[in-house]
């Protein structure tokens, strides 16, 4: 016992230099990328990839941290996106506001969600929520009656199968003009480095640890007063915000929301971003992302096998690293570690 | 000297992650004004799509051949540049647009449709100064070029919006009982939309002008996009048969398989679809289950002697299986481009909009005979006019084509409009 909670009590009081090092130069990064690039396609690229951390840095901490395997990720991503495209439309709210109100309703629809099935546990919390967001899926495409006019065209109250549409922005065309990616990017920027922010301070609290103990020895922990459902049922909410968030910050971005969003394919890049860059791990889905987007970029020319090319990345990564990119690191930087104490009493010795 | 975006260009750029991909976005040595003039086109080139981006692509590399083959526009040379948009969606569109604008310097996009894109292109073409030319068939185009005209001035819906699909097929089936063609035993319409908005625009068009036409509504039933089990949706229409079953989902595949499932055990009712019977794969997979089905669309190439020569030259490079119907699209649309940039005196290039302007004053201005009939703009809307549903002058609007496949080993008839039908509409063979 004394043996093994050693060197976990010393990982716990270890200055964290390392993640340190990686927020500045995420943050340099961050700073420097308008600055280098110029072209809209990169950087619109670069917007996308943080939408898609974003997302996938809370299905990491909902899974990779908590242990609660949800496919709903896509689901109340769309919802945020979808409450705040509705406010604005039904109510003719600014996006501002109605940002943070679509979070919220993201959070209610997550914990509904999370009040029908984190009594189950493993594949059947899948199962029920990829049910859930598929039919939310099903009701918003299969809604044709007619809700409204627009001009001659009839639109539904879920937008049906086309979505919603110009219901607002952050309103840098009107303020930046011809530069108002970049306004957008900044934007979408700040929202990542407050959603890693907050992400960082929730996993390094005592809560924090109460859901890693919850996903490493759930009867372990519950033995030791850790309630598991109330704090499953948190993770669910926390996650949800800045998911829902990121959703509606997205429909603002792109100034449109359709179900598209919801679709299958989407929900699995987040995962695969999260698995190549490290469950589990907080750096992880960030990287993961970066990693799949460049190839994906890089690939572009190959035409059909683009897709091949990136399937063969995701399944080299689950073979050669399953810890991902970031554990493999880990397992470098402690490999190091370990050489140089083993090396430091012989020199010592020798001196 | 050193100034700060070099210095951070220098410093910090060569360690960001994904340098590759920049090298491969900056703009080509063709941007020139006098080197090739470079084309995009963000096409479904993979995914659900992908049959009809193949075909839109080859419409795009005949056209720029036979322009180029006449010494190009003001003697600049055409080059087609194509971006795939895979599952589409308005994040992948706009941003493979936004992809053709700064590697290639496109002054112009052309598109066949993408889908669920919520008319995002517009917005890439009017950020960037360019023109945009698609085949979406949407009434949103019209609807969101109307809020801002000044702002979308460089958008054109190359074919009339899919709302005429409603009004002109409910007038097409009073013209066949009229003309005394089909008799039917009542007058109910079961209209089947699949989930994506331009199934779902033409269905509500049709449920809403319905009455007007005199026709009742008898099942009105959303399917899944994509689909091919028609079993639930069979037993509903077999449970209280229609006078007409009207499919506005379009996929060709799963419109053969409907076909299929039909057939074993039909209803004495008319089958309209929508698209999809245009293409080859319908009657490839349907075979003969696929005779007196009805189609119709707004953009296609006529089978007259003006598409003839088009029609050999696009079998002859692409292949007997080619479907020349769907390639006409972007084939005409190139044309009608490169003759207006002509007459504006340049292509013009991204950001440059006093010549996009011109451009875009010559194509409103341009009544053009392509291979799929007249195509003018509705200033209105910028999308191309309708006709007989929208203008009575067939040499001022884009003919509403209705087809009827009679033989599946060879190519659908024409059956209206009347001034360009070659056949006579048939019973289909299950009506007795």
């Amino acid at each position: 016992m004394t043996m093994s909670s050693t060197p976990t009590l010393m990982a716990r009081h270890r200055a964290p230099y390392g993640d340190l090092a990686m927020a500045l130069l995420v943050i340099a990064s961050l700073v420097a990328i308008p600055y280098v690039v110029e072209s809209r396609y990169l950087l619109g690229q670069v917007i996308l990839a943080l939408f898609y951390a974003t997302i996938a840095s809370q299905w990491n901490l909902l899974f990779g941290f908590a242990g609660v395997f949800s496919l709903a990720q896509m689901a109340i991503f769309g919802f945020g996106g979808y409450a705040t495209a509705m406010l604005c439309v039904y109510f003719g709210w600014n996006i501002w506001p109605a940002l943070p109100v679509g979070a919220v309703a993201a959070v209610v629809f997550s914990l509904l969600i999370g009040l029908a099935c984190l009594r189950l546990a493993g594949v059947y919390v899948a199962l029920l929520t990829l049910a859930i967001a598929q039919a939310l899926y099903l009701l918003i495409v299969t809604d044709t009656e007619c809700f409204r006019m627009v001009g001659s065209a009839c639109r539904q109250f879920t937008g049906g199968a086309v979505g919603f549409a110009r219901f607002g922005d952050f309103g840098t065309r009107a303020l930046f003009r011809a530069k108002w990616l970049v306004g957008n990017y900044a934007i979408v920027s700040v929202l990542f480095g407050f959603t890693m922010l907050c992400t960082y301070g929730i996993v390094k609290s005592p809560i924090g640890l109460a859901f890693r103990a919850l996903k490493d020895n759930p009867g372990y922990a519950v033995a030791r007063g850790v309630n598991r459902f109330q704090s499953q049922l948190l993770v669910f909410g926390v996650s949800a915000f800045f998911t829902g968030l990121a959703g509606g910050f997205y429909a603002a971005h792109f100034q449109a929301i359709s179900p598209g969003i919801l679709s299958l394919s989407q929900l699995l890049f987040i995962i695969a971003a999260t698995v190549v860059g490290g469950i589990g791990t907080f750096w992880g889905p960030l990287v993961g992302t970066v990693v799949l987007m460049v190839a994906d970029e890089a690939m572009r020319e190959t035409g059909e096998y683009r897709t091949l090319g990136l399937g063969l990345i995701i399944t080299a990564a689950i073979i050669l690293m399953p810890n991902g990119l970031i554990g493999r690191l880990g397992d470098v930087v402690g490999w190091a570690r370990k050489r140089f104490a083993a090396k430091a009493p012989s020199l010592s010795a020798t001196q | 000297m050193l100034d700060k975006r070099s210095l951070l260009r220098g410093s910090i750029g060569a360690g960001v992650a994904g340098m590759a991909a920049l090298a491969s976005v900056k703009p080509s040595e063709a941007a020139g004004d006098s080197g090739p003039i470079p084309v995009g086109a963000a096409l479904p080139m993979s995914g659900l799509s992908a049959a009809d981006g193949i075909e839109f692509k080859n419409g795009l590399e005949l056209a720029a051949s036979e322009i180029n083959a006449a010494g190009g526009v003001l003697g600049r040379k055409i080059e087609i540049h194509v971006e795939d948009t895979k599952d589409m969606g308005a994040d992948v569109v706009s941003q493979s647009m936004q992809r053709l604008v700064d590697r290639y310097s496109v002054p112009v996009i052309i598109n066949g449709y993408n889908v669920g894109t919520n008319m995002v292109e517009m917005d890439v073409a009017a950020d960037n100064d360019i023109i945009m030319m698609h085949a979406n068939t949407l009434i949103s185009h019209n609807e969101k070029f109307k809020t801002n005209p000044e702002r979308f001035y460089g958008s054109f819906q190359m074919d009339p919006p899919e709302f005429y699909y409603g009004p002109g097929c409910l007038s097409f089936l009073n013209d066949l009982i009229k003309d005394g063609k089909w008799k039917p035993a009542n007058k109910k319409i079961a209209i089947i939309p699949s989930s994506v908005e331009y199934a779902v625009v033409i269905a509500n068009a049709m449920r809403n002008q319905a009455q007007k036409y005199g026709f009742e509504v008898s099942l009105f039933e959303t399917v899944g996009f994509p689909t091919s089990q028609w079993g639930p949706t069979l037993a509903k229409l077999r449970q209280d048969p229609p006078a007409a079953i009207l499919v506005t989902h379009f996929l060709p595949q799963d419109l053969a398989q409907f076909m299929l499932q039909f057939t074993p055990q039909p209803t004495q009712s008319l089958i309209y679809m929508q698209y999809g019977p245009s293409l080859p794969a319908f009657r490839q997979i349907g075979g003969q289950a696929v005779n007196g089905v009805i189609y119709s669309t707004v953009i296609g190439c006529l089978p007259d002697d003006f598409s003839a020569d088009f029609r050999k030259s696009y079998r002859e490079k692409f292949g007997p299986g080619a479907a020349y119907i769907t390639g006409s699209q972007t084939y005409d649309a190139l044309w009608k481009w490169a003759l207006s940039a002509a007459i504006a005196g340049g292509a013009g290039k991204p950001f440059d909009k006093d010549q996009a302007k011109k451009v875009s004053h010559a194509i409103k201005q341009l009544v053009y005979r392509g291979v799929s009939g007249v195509q003018r703009v509705d200033p209105d809307g910028q999308s191309a006019y309708c006709y007989p549903t929208q203008v009575s002058d067939p040499s001022l609007g884009m003919p509403h084509q209705f087809l009827q496949h009679q033989d599946y080993k060879s190519d659908p008839k024409l059956i209206a409009p009347a001034l360009y039908a070659t056949d006579k509409f048939v019973l289909p063979p299950w009506i007795k």
